[in-house]
């Protein structure tokens, strides 16, 4: 028992310093950080007037049939909300291995005896809390300019998105132990961001979407995280009933946990059996 | 031998493979280059057959508690393939190793808690951060008791003359600086064991000098320590034992006097020309009892050249030298007969310098 607290003490600290340290590297670039917060309103604005043009007397009724809403600037908002904290493992977790080789600190982070796990968890956590912040400066923002109405309840959305950050914390490991092969990734964790994004339904309800591309956007747990989400914030039509999707969130998390751990440790074998750790 | 070894190196070879760039489809015929030493496989043609490069090709040694061993040897000798093995960041094609009783293949996180590396080059550290906040990001991960970690980050800030400029971002470090805050980094878990790949490289020679002398102390204090270098005058000052490698062998293994004691009977000649003496070299090392020749630029300023020739006499020597030399044109400047060096070493088991 003491042994368990101890070593989950030391992993919580790992945890921490890893944070802390992105924290520090993050403020000592003031520009790009204060940029970085304000950069969703950039691309969200024109949404806010697509979805006026497409609005007839305030409502976008096609949109509504599918939805159950028709303010469509609202459900791309929450999309784009919880679209970032998908980029969360793609550039938090898996993008900073390649960002660690690039700067030449891999090797040394990799040859403490700290838990390899809890190192990528540290830099995803700061940049989940860093989203976090924006979301909720956005959110703000909507409210005061472009008129969000948030109905439901904040606090339970945030509920929701927890179950899914950890399947998306899993998804980031296995994806850093793939950065890990490969070495260059940039583009391709640019590409499958979106991509994932997008099919998740982060500017459209997925029921738009063709059978087969539809069936890809089911497979996916996020689809049901920015649903459910919706459902709550917004009052959408939910795809399933919500405790489903709840229960599909939950499972899909320690799934994805397990699968990504599984993945980045096989990776990170496969580079100590080729030699092909650090440089670039 | 009673004392127990800190590092056990057993047979340990390391073979890269490495496909070969692929060609673009209009360079497909074009005529393949010739691969370096240590290389087989080929890349001619359509077929890309990967490459392989044995890098380390069984070493075995044994490092004693409280040495200061060093791999010497020269660019692509494997050095730094073996010290990447030792900290686990590299597994062994084949063979073993334990440091500090720790398999490393079948126990690294363990070897990783016994263990400080210090890597070749500056980049190591982040540059964005203090040289203290490097320590304290590290200090987490090396697990380093919450309680002691500002105490012992002060006192290794302090040991490395850092203080000073502990709250300054590294970027604003001088080569010294950083590679002074790397060592601090490696000893924060106070390990057993301390390796370090090329830790005067790039430094200027005063900066060399008290970097050595820290090494030094870090022996003095009981730590381990396994250093590679390509400097022979510092394994020679530096190293209780010097392992010499070359293409990923070792080709000798013993204390830097022994080393040379061998060579004793040996002369060392130093002959500067005018020019490049490349075309004598091989004429040369078929001259009587001469065991090694090699040629380098002289470190003179002047854009003269420096012929080292290792014979078992240089008085029966010396006169064929000299007529060969004048035979091709070349101008003898200057010349020494000197006690051979660890350089003479290399020279006789290699019949190469180890210079680039
Ligand atoms: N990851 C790798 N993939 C393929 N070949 C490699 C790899 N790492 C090293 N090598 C090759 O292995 C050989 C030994 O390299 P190593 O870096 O160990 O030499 P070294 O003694 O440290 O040399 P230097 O003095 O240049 O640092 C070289 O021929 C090098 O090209
Ligand atoms: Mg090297």
């Amino acid at each position: 028992m003491a042994k368990l607290s101890r070593w989950l003490y030391s992993q919580l600290r790992v945890i921490g310093a890893t944070a802390r340290k992105e924290f520090i590297i993050f403020t000592r670039y003031p520009a790009n950080a204060v940029l970085e917060l304000i950069e969703p309103l950039m691309w969200l604005t024109p949404l806010y007037f697509m979805g006026k043009a497409f609005s007839a007397g305030g409502h976008a009724v096609g949109f509504e049939g599918f939805t159950g809403t028709s303010d469509y600037f609202s459900f791309v908002m929450v999309g784009a909300f919880m679209s970032s904290y998908i980029a969360v493992a793609f550039w938090g977790m898996a993008y900073s291995i390649e960002g660690d080789m690039i700067l030449g600190v891999l090797e040394p982070n990799w040859v403490t005896p700290a838990n390899r796990v809890s190192m990528l968890l540290g830099r995803s956590i700061m940049f989940a809390l860093l989203t976090t912040v924006q979301s909720l400066g956005v959110l703000l923002i909507g409210a005061l300019l472009f008129n969000v109405k948030v109905s439901g309840d904040i606090f339970i959305a945030l509920l929701i998105i927890v179950p899914m950050l950890i399947a998306i914390l899993g998804l980031g490991l296995g994806l850093a132990g793939i950065v890990l092969a490969i070495r260059r990734a940039q583009t391709a964790i640019d590409m499958s961001n979106w991509v994932f994004s997008q099919i998740s339904g982060m500017q459209f309800p997925v029921t738009v979407l063709p059978k087969p591309l539809m069936a890809v956007a089911l497979a996916l747990p996020t689809t049901y995280g920015y649903d459910a989400v919706r459902s709550v914030l917004l009052g959408t039509n939910p795809l399933l009933p919500m405790k489903q999707e709840i229960i599909i969130l939950v499972t899909s998390a320690i799934v994805m946990c397990i699968v990504g751990r599984a993945v980045f440790y096989a990776f990170d074998r496969r580079c100590r059996r080729l030699g092909t750790l650090g440089g670039h | 031998m009673s004392t127990v070894n800190s590092i056990e190196v057993e047979n340990l070879r390391r073979v890269f493979t490495r496909r070969a760039p692929r060609k673009l489809p209009w360079r497909r015929n074009g005529g393949g280059k010739g691969n370096g030493p240590g290389t087989t496989g080929s890349n001619n043609g359509g077929n890309n057959r990967p490459k392989t490069t044995v890098a380390v090709d069984g070493i075995s040694f044994g490092i004693q508690s409280g040495e200061i061993f060093g791999l010497l040897g020269p660019n692509g000798a494997g050095k730094t393939t073996t010290i990447k093995i030792l900290c686990t960041l590299v597994n062994p094609t084949s063979g073993t190793a334990r440091v500090a009783g720790y398999d490393i293949v079948r126990e690294p996180a363990k070897v990783r808690g016994s263990m400080g590396t210090v890597f070749s080059g500056e980049r190591s550290l982040y540059w964005k951060l203090t040289g203290r906040e490097n320590l304290e990001y590290f200090a987490a991960l090396y697990n380093v008791e919450p309680s002691k970690t500002a105490s012992r980050i002060d006192s290794l800030l302090c040991k490395m003359d850092l203080e000073a400029k502990a709250n300054e971002l590294v970027e604003r470090y001088s080569t010294g600086m950083r590679q002074r805050l790397a060592i601090a980094r490696a000893l924060l878990a106070n390990p057993p064991v301390v390796l370090l790949d090329e830790p005067t490289a790039g430094l200027d020679p005063q900066s060399a000098r008290n970097l050595r002398d820290t090494v030094r102390s870090l022996r003095d204090e009981g730590h381990t320590i396994l250093l590679t270098t390509h400097y022979m005058a510092e394994a020679d000052e530096l190293c209780d034992r010097i392992a010499i490698i070359d293409h990923g062998r070792i080709i000798a293994l013993d204390t830097p006097a022994t080393l040379k004691a061998g060579l004793q009977e040996m002369h060392s000649l130093e002959v500067e020309v005018d020019r490049a003496p490349d075309g004598v070299l091989d004429e040369l090392r078929s001259l009587p009892l001469v065991r090694g020749v090699e040629s380098y630029a002289s470190d003179n300023g002047l854009e003269t050249w420096t012929i080292r020739v290792l014979t078992e006499d240089s008085r029966q020597t010396l006169d064929a030298l000299l007529d060969l030399l004048r035979a091709s044109g070349d101008r003898v400047l200057n010349m020494k007969a000197n006690e051979p060096t660890l350089e003479d070493v290399f020279i006789a088991l290699t019949g190469k310098s180890l210079r680039d």
